[in-house]
């Protein structure tokens, strides 16, 4: 940029000798400023070089040049020897110092070149104009630049040290898990008291796997949406029923009504295998989504439930558990049906999404 | 008697897998600790079932899936993992393994799991069938003119049964079927995976321009 403003100022000149009282004086000025050029480009390329020092001489050979006009033209001057070059030095407070740099070298430059002006015309007042607003503008936007960067460059460290730390602890994970399947296999086959133990290994290697496969999905959650396999993980996890949760993979994001509502009905699915079936039962739990509305099948093992009993226990009143299923999900306009075999019990929950 | 290799990087983890085979009266043919062991002992050992944990240490499990079965498309890959359903296992499925098993099941399920995918019969977990599930959904709701397959009514059906712990034979006896029937329905939800993958691999090839090698 500093090349083609002065090329600029040197071609201006040039087209307007014949307004120079001096031609010598002005053509010496006008090297003198070429050279400066050179020299500031090669000493701005170094960021060790970019000194205040540096800056304070950039604006002061800007401010000198404006000055000497008057001597080399007449004193009723119409364009200063630098012109639209002082630009240079201009930017590089701008950039260097912000908007308050911007702003110094703006009244320095403007006051330099009203100052000697016997009058003020129309275009004098529109360049100083530009000068004012343009310095702390270029230096107000050089200022956030610079800070989105630095942000920017934050949120990648950030993020980088995550992933890292993610990578980590799938590496700890898997150990542990490794470990903890070991001792339940183990145990099973050494019996008895190891039996147990291999048991409670197997209750913690669940948990752990539900907990690392809820963060998988974590950071996809929106704002006021949630993801209902996540939260359905947590719930079976923690259920004293043995529970597969089967999940299409990912998040599966729903209002946080829908999800605390799924998720109740899906409970009391369990609460209900657990006293028909007792602790013993294991339950399969199986979240499918479809644009327009998801299934959650919940199936027992148990030994399903004998035809017309559901109709008696209506009949007596004596179905808590089943209208707290179904009024859950007919309250989010959704249907929930079951059905029931030698197979064990399923209940299929279908919500739809508006 | 089936030639099993064994890949895991956890020694106390693979002798167990070894004995409990062997105990079988299965053959283990070699054992490897990560993907590159694996890949220079695979061809001489010539294993027809390859038992491989995912979380290997290069992070190779679903690349030595496919360089396997490009190698042997006879041999078949059994994963075991321990960190349960995970994105990739999915992968390693696309890429031609024939069975998934968490490590959490017993010896007596994994020497069935063994014997049964020797004979290329597909051995699903629920959670996985949950993800293949989810797979083919996302295949229904894309563009309609995606030239992969996508599952029968029955199909589903049964791959939804399995998603929920039932055996084969219990879907088997619920929808009044053959035992056979009910396995090949899995199978082919299992070779529709893979043709799916392969459609998919050679669209992003054409598209890519690699499809012109060799001219």
């Amino acid at each position: 940029m500093r090349v083609v403003v002065t090329i600029n100022m040197v071609g201006l000149n040039a087209y307007r000798r014949d307004t120079f009282q001096h031609p010598t004086l002005g053509l010496a000025v006008v090297l003198a400023l070429v050279a400066w050029t050179a020299a500031a480009i090669w000493l701005y390329h170094d960021r060790a070089r970019r000194t205040s020092l540096l800056l304070v001489a950039d604006l002061a050979i800007a401010v000198a040049a404006m000055a000497l006009t008057p001597l080399v033209k007449t004193p009723d001057f119409n364009a200063t020897i630098p012109g639209f070059w002082v630009m240079g030095a201009l930017l590089a407070w701008a950039i260097h110092w912000h908007w308050k740099g911007g702003l110094v070298a703006a009244i320095a430059l403007s006051v330099t070149d009203l100052l000697p002006r016997s009058d003020l015309d129309q275009g004098n007042y529109g360049n100083v104009f530009l000068v004012l607003i343009g310095g702390p503008i270029v230096g107000y936007m050089c200022e956030s630049l610079q800070r989105m960067a630095r942000e920017r460059d934050a949120a990648e460290r950030a993020a980088a040290a995550a992933e890292e730390r993610t990578r980590l602890a799938r590496a700890v994970h898997d150990g542990v898990l490794q470990v903890l399947t070991m001792t339940q296999r183990r145990g099973a086959a050494a019996g008895g008291e190891w039996a147990d133990l291999g048991r409670l290994a197997g209750e913690q290697e669940r948990s752990l796997r539900s907990l690392i496969r809820q963060q998988d999905t974590l950071p996809t959650a929106a704002e006021g949406r949630v993801d209902l396999a996540g939260a359905l993980e947590a719930m079976a996890t923690a259920h004293p029923v043995r529970v597969d949760v089967a999940t299409p993979g990912g998040a599966l994001l729903v209002d946080a009504h829908v999800a605390t509502e799924t998720v109740a009905a899906v409970r009391a699915c369990l609460d209900n295998v657990l006293a028909h079936v007792g602790p013993e039962a294991s339950a399969w739990v199986l979240a499918q989504a479809a644009p327009d509305a998801i299934t959650i099948s919940v199936r027992d093992d148990g030994p399903g439930i004998a035809s017309g009993r559901l109709e008696q226990a209506e009949a007596e009143g004596r179905l808590g558990v089943v209208s707290s299923i179904r009024g859950r999900i007919e309250e989010l306009g959704g249907t929930a049906t079951m059905e029931s075999g030698s197979w064990g019990t399923e209940w299929e929950l279908t919500v739809p999404l508006a | 008697m089936v030639r099993v290799m064994v890949v895991d990087d956890h020694p106390m983890w693979r002798d167990a897998v070894e004995r409990d085979l062997q105990a079988a009266g299965h053959d283990v043919v070699a054992v490897a600790s990560n993907g590159r062991e694996a890949m220079a002992r695979f061809p001489a050992s010539a294993p027809q079932v390859v038992v491989l944990d995912l979380q290997l240490p290069d992070n190779t499990g679903v690349q030595v899936t496919s360089m396997m079965l490009e190698h042997d498309p006879t041999a078949r890959v059994l994963i075991l993992s321990a960190s349960g359903e995970q994105g990739d296992v999915l992968e390693a499925i696309k890429a031609g393994a024939t069975g998934y098993l968490v490590k959490s099941a017993s010896s007596a399920e994994l020497v069935d799991a063994v014997t049964r995918v020797a004979e290329g019969e597909a051995v699903f977990t629920p959670g996985l069938a949950g993800l293949v599930l989810g797979e083919f959904r996302r295949i229904a709701d894309g563009p309609p003119d995606d030239p992969r397959d996508q599952l029968t009514e029955r199909e589903t059906e049964i791959l939804k049964m399995v998603a929920t712990g039932m055996s084969y034979k219990q879907i088997a006896s619920r929808l009044v079927l053959s035992h056979r029937t009910v396995q090949n329905h899995v199978q082919n939800t299992l070779r529709k995976l893979q043709m799916n993958n392969r459609v998919q691999l050679t669209r992003w090839a054409i598209e890519h321009g690699l499809d012109t090698e060799g001219e």
